[in-house]
C-alpha cells in the first residue's frame, strides 16, 4: 500500500531521519515506536504533507506520489490525526466530522450534517451522541474518536494516528483500539505511533522501531516479546553524558502523603532529601508532569498532604510556592520560561527582584552581582548580560531559565522536560549543573519523557503510568529496561 | 560595562531615530517654508499642546508597555476630574485642598480600572466602558454647563496655570519633569522593572512569581494621575471646566506613544518615546494649522502618520527575527 525508501530529512546539521525504508500494507496496523527524538515524529509529518524530505522515495499502490502539502497528502489517501486535537469546542459534532471538507459547498445545513455525520460516529462507537451537540461538551476520548471519524468520512486509504490515547484512561483506550481495529478491518493501512507497548501488542500485525533516525526492518510483532522491545528501542547508551550519581543521605526537605491531583489517579506518597535528584519518569499524560505542578502550586492538590522541611506546605499559587522556596521550571521554556524580548541579565534577576531592591529602586551593583553569580555557576556568556534572552540558542536558554532560581536560594527545584529542545552536547552540560546544584544542597525533582535521562541522571527513580506512581527506588537497584517497561508496559511488566 | 552594543538594541535605537529624525525633520521644513512657525508665540503654542499631549502619552506608556495596549478613557476622565476639581475650588474647598482630592480619585479610578483589566482580560473594553461612566458623571456634575471659578482668593490660587516660570508655561515644565520621573520610573524602580517583564510576558512574569496582576493596576494608576494633572492645570489656565473639554485627549496620546514607537505588544519602550512622540505630533498639528489645512485633513494626515510609524516599526522588528 504505502512505501517509503530511502527517506532522509535534516534540520540544520542534525539528523532527523537517516535513509529510512518503511511500508505499510492493505488493512494492517503497523506500530511506530522509538524513544523521545528518534524521529517518529518527523517520519509522520513527512508522510502528512507538513515536513518535505530531502531525499527519498514514497509510493502508494506502486504509483511514486509527491506530498508537499497538507492538501496533496490528503488527496492521496493519507489522513493524519496529531497529537494536538482539532477539535472546535463551539461547533456541533457533526460540522467537526466534516471540518474542511468543501464538497457540500457553502451551504451546509444542520439537519443535513448530522444525517451525513451520522454513520461515521457510528462506526467510532459514537452513535449515541446527537450530532448537532456542540463539540465543547465531549471527552478527550470522544474528541479522538470523532477525529477519527472525520477520516472515515474522508475515506482514508491510509491513517496515521500519533499517540491517540496518551490523555486517556484505560476504558477510554479500549474503545480507540476497537475502532482502530474496525478500521483496519474495511481495509484501510493504519500507522500507530505510540508508547504504550501492551497497544503494539494487541493491535498491530507488525513494528517499526526507529532509533536515532533510523530504523530496523519491520517485524511481525508474534515474533518480539515486551524485553525485545525495548532493547530495540533503547539501543546504545550514552553513559559519559550524566554526572555520577550520589547516595541520598541528607535530611529530607519535603514530603508528600497520599497525595493526588488531577492526572494523578492513585495517591502519591514520597519523599526528597537535601542533595538528592528524585527523576519522575512517565509518558505525557502518565501523571508525572502533573504530580510535579501540583507540587509547584500549578496545580491543585485534591487529596493527601505535602511538608516542607517539617513545615505543611500547601501551595495555593506559583507565586505561594516561590516565597515557600519551591522553584518550578514548565517543559514550556518559550511560554513561561525566559523573557524573549528581555535582556539576560533582567531574565536572571525576575525571580529574585526583592533582592536586588533598595528602597523600591534596582540597585544595579546588587543586580550584575547575582547574574554574575549564576552566570559563573551555569556558564552563561557575561558578555551577552545586555542582549534578549531570544538570541541566545535553546540549551543557552535553558540555562538561563534553571539558572534564575538560583537567586532565590530555593530549597526544592522542580524541572519538567529539563532538555527539551536542547541538543546533546548542552544536555550533559545541563545534567552537570542540575548535580552541582543538588551536591549544594538542593533538592531536585525533574519530570521527564526521556527514559534514559531520568534513569542517567536520578539518584532515585519513580516510574509513572496511566496517572499513578508505578515504582519508586534507588536508581541502582532499577535497570533502564525497568524504567523503560514502567513507563511504557506497566501493566503487563506487573502481570509477568 | 560592556563596550559593545548588543545586537537587540539595534531596533530600540531605529525606534528613538524614526521619532528624532521625523521631529527635526518636521521642524526644518516647517521653520523654512512658514514664517510664522519660528516665533516665540508660536512656539509657546507648540510646547503648551505638546504637555497636554505629552503628560497623558507617557502615563499612556507605562499601560502599553505593562502589555495592556492603550486605555481608551484618558479624555473623559480628564473631564470629569476637571469639572470635580472645579467644583471642589468654586465649592470653597481651598485649591490645595481640591487639588489633592483631584488626584485621590484619579488614583481610585486607576485601581478599579486596573482591577476590572485583571477580571475581564481586556483593557479596551475595560477603559471604553470606565470612558463611558467618566463622561457620564461628567456631565451630571456639571449639569452640562460651563463650571467658572469666580472667587478672587482661588483665581490667585490658580495663577500657576497661566505663569511662566524663565519664559515656559508651567504645563510644560511639569510635562518634562514627568517624562523625566517616568523615564527615571521605568528604568531603576523595582515597580518600572514589574511592568516591563509583566508586560513582555505575563506568563514568564507569573511562573516567577511576579504579581502580574498588580502590575496593570499600577500601570493604570500611574497613567490615571496624567489627566487629573492635565485637568488641574486646564482649569487652572482657563477658570472654567466643562464636560466636552478634552474630547481628542485619547487620540493624540495613542498616537503620541505609538509614533513615539513604544511596542504596542508591551515589554518593550520607554515613556521618553511617548514624550517624543507627543512633541512630533504636537509640531505636526501645529505646522498643518499655519498651513491653513482644515480639521478633517489634520486628522486624516495624524492618521495616516501613525499607520506609517506602526507599519515601520512592526517591519523593522519583523526583519530582525
Amino acid at each position: 500500500m504505502l512505501r517509503m525508501a530511502q527517506v532522509s530529512k535534516h534540520y540544520g546539521s542534525s539528523v532527523a531521519l537517516d535513509a529510512v525504508d518503511f511500508s505499510v500494507e492493505r488493512g494492517e496496523v503497523m506500530a511506530l515506536l522509538g524513544e523521545n527524538g528518534a524521529g517518529k515524529s518527523t517520519l509522520v509529518k513527512v508522510l502528512a504533507g507538513l515536513e518535505q524530505p530531502d531525499s527519498g522515495t514514497i509510493e502508494i499502490e506502486d504509483r511514486a506520489v509527491d506530498l508537499r502539502s497538507r492538501s496533496q497528502a490528503r488527496a492521496a489517501g493519507i489522513a493524519y490525526v496529531a497529537q494536538e486535537l482539532s477539535i472546535l469546542d463551539h461547533m456541533s459534532v457533526a460540522e467537526n466530522v466534516f471540518l474542511g471538507d468543501t464538497s457540500f459547498g457553502w451551504l451546509r445545513r444542520p439537519s443535513m450534517l448530522a444525517k451525513k455525520a451520522a454513520p461515521f460516529l457510528d462506526l467510532v462507537g459514537l452513535g449515541s451522541i446527537d450530532p448537532l451537540k456542540s463539540a465543547g461538551s465531549l471527552s478527550i476520548a470522544e474528541r479522538q474518536l470523532v477525529e477519527i471519524a472525520r477520516l472515515l468520512s474522508r475515506s482514508a486509504r491510509i491513517a496515521i494516528l500519533d499517540e491517540p490515547t496518551a490523555a486517556l484512561s484505560d476504558a477510554e483506550t479500549a474503545r480507540v483500539e476497537n475502532v482502530v481495529m474496525t478500521l483496519a478491518a474495511k481495509g484501510c493501512s493504519v500507522i500507530y505511533v505510540t508508547h504504550r507497548l501492551g497497544e503494539v501488542f494487541r493491535l498491530s500485525q507488525r513494528v517499526t522501531i526507529l532509533r536515532n533516525g533510523r530504523n530496523f526492518p519491520a517485524f511481525p510483532t508474534r515474533n518480539i516479546d515486551v524485553d525485545g522491545l525495548i532493547e530495540r528501542m533503547l539501543g546504545r547508551r550514552l553513559d559519559q553524558m550524566f554526572p555520577p550519581r550520589r547516595a541520598g543521605e541528607g535530611d529530607v526537605v519535603m514530603s508528600l502523603r497520599g497525595c493526588s491531583t488531577p492526572g494523578v489517579r492513585l495517591p502519591v506518597s514520597l519523599e526528597v532529601r537535601r542533595g538528592e535528584i528524585l527523576g519522575f519518569a512517565g509518558q505525557l499524560g502518565s501523571g508525572a508532569g502533573a504530580m510535579i505542578q501540583a507540587i509547584a502550586g500549578a496545580r491543585p492538590l485534591t487529596a493527601g498532604t505535602m511538608t516542607l522541611e517539617g513545615c505543611s506546605y500547601a501551595p495555593r499559587s506559583v507565586r505561594k510556592a516561590i516565597r515557600s522556596g519551591v522553584a518550578y521550571c514548565s517543559d514550556d521554556r518559550k511560554r513561561d520560561g525566559i523573557f524573549l524580548g528581555r535582556p539576560i541579565l533582567e531574565n536572571l534577576s525576575a525571580p529574585a527582584l526583592e533582592r536586588v531592591t533598595r528602597f523600591g529602586l534596582i540597585d544595579p551593583r546588587r543586580e550584575r552581582n547575582l547574574a554574575n553569580g549564576v552566570a559563573e555557576r551555569f556558564e552563561i556568556d557575561r558578555r551577552r548580560f545586555g542582549s534578549a534572552a531570544r538570541t541566545l540558542s535553546g540549551g543557552n536558554q535553558q540555562k538561563v531559565a534553571l539558572g534564575k532560581w538560583i537567586g532565590t536560594d530555593p530549597k526544592v527545584l522542580l524541572v519538567e522536560e529539563p532538555t527539551r529542545g536542547v541538543d546533546v552536547g548542552a544536555r550533559a552540560e545541563i545534567y552537570r549543573h542540575l548535580r552541582t546544584l543538588a551536591d549544594q544542597g538542593l533538592a531536585v525533582i525533574f519530570a521527564s519523557s526521556d527514559t534514559q535521562e531520568v534513569h542517567g541522571l536520578a539518584d532515585r527513580v519513580a516510574t509513572f503510568y496511566h496517572g499513578r506512581l508505578v515504582r519508586l527506588g534507588n536508581t541502582d537497584a532499577i535497570s533502564l529496561e525497568d524504567v523503560t517497561r514502567d513507563v511504557t508496559d506497566a501493566d503487563q511488566g506487573a502481570a509477568a | 560595562m560592556e563596550s559593545a552594543r548588543p545586537p537587540g538594541d539595534r531596533v530600540r535605537v531605529i525606534r528613538y531615530a524614526a521619532a528624532l529624525v521625523t521631529l527635526a525633520a518636521t521642524l526644518i521644513v516647517a521653520g523654512f517654508t512658514t514664517p510664522a512657525f519660528v516665533t516665540y508665540d508660536n512656539f509657546l503654542a507648540i510646547v503648551r499642546a505638546a504637555s497636554i499631549t505629552g503628560i497623558v502619552a507617557v502615563g499612556m506608556s507605562f499601560v502599553t508597555i505593562s502589555g495592556n495596549f492603550f486605555a481608551l478613557s484618558a479624555g473623559q476622565m480628564a473631564a470629569f476630574l476637571g469639572i470635580l476639581f472645579a467644583v471642589a475650588t468654586v465649592a470653597g474647598l481651598g485649591v490645595p485642598a481640591a487639588i489633592l482630592l483631584t488626584i485621590a480619585t484619579a488614583i481610585l479610578a486607576g485601581i478599579l480600572q486596573g482591577m476590572v483589566i485583571n477580571v475581564i482580560g481586556n483593557p479596551i473594553i475595560t477603559t471604553i466602558a470606565f470612558g463611558a461612566v467618566f463622561g457620564g458623571l461628567a456631565a451630571f456634575m456639571s449639569g452640562n454647563t460651563l463650571i467658572r471659578v469666580h472667587d478672587d482668593a482661588a483665581l490667585a490660587a490658580l495663577r500657576f496655570g497661566t505663569a511662566r516660570p524663565l519664559g515656559i508655561p508651567t504645563q510644560s515644565w511639569a510635562f518634562f519633569a514627568l517624562a523625566l520621573l517616568s523615564w527615571f520610573a521605568i528604568r531603576t524602580t523595582r515597580v518600572g522593572r514589574l511592568i516591563t517583564l509583566s508586560g513582555a510576558s505575563p506568563a514568564a512574569a507569573a511562573a516567577s512569581g511576579l504579581p502580574v496582576g498588580l502590575s496593570s493596576v499600577i500601570a493604570m494608576v500611574i497613567f490615571s494621575c496624567g489627566p487629573a494633572i492635565v485637568a488641574i492645570f486646564s482649569v487652572a489656565q482657563f477658570s472654567l471646566a466643562k464636560a466636552d473639554q478634552f474630547s481628542g485627549l485619547d487620540i493624540d496620546a495613542i498616537a503620541s506613544v505609538l509614533v513615539g514607537g513604544v511596542a504596542l505588544r508591551g515589554g518593550q519602550g520607554s515613556p521618553v518615546q511617548a514624550a517624543l512622540g507627543a512633541l512630533l505630533i504636537a509640531v505636526l498639528q501645529n505646522f498643518m494649522l499655519l498651513r491653513g489645512l482644515t480639521a478633517g485633513e489634520r486628522m486624516t494626515i495624524v492618521g495616516l502618520v501613525v499607520v506609517i510609524a506602526v507599519a515601520g516599526f512592526h517591519l523593522a522588528q519583523g526583519r530582525r527575527r
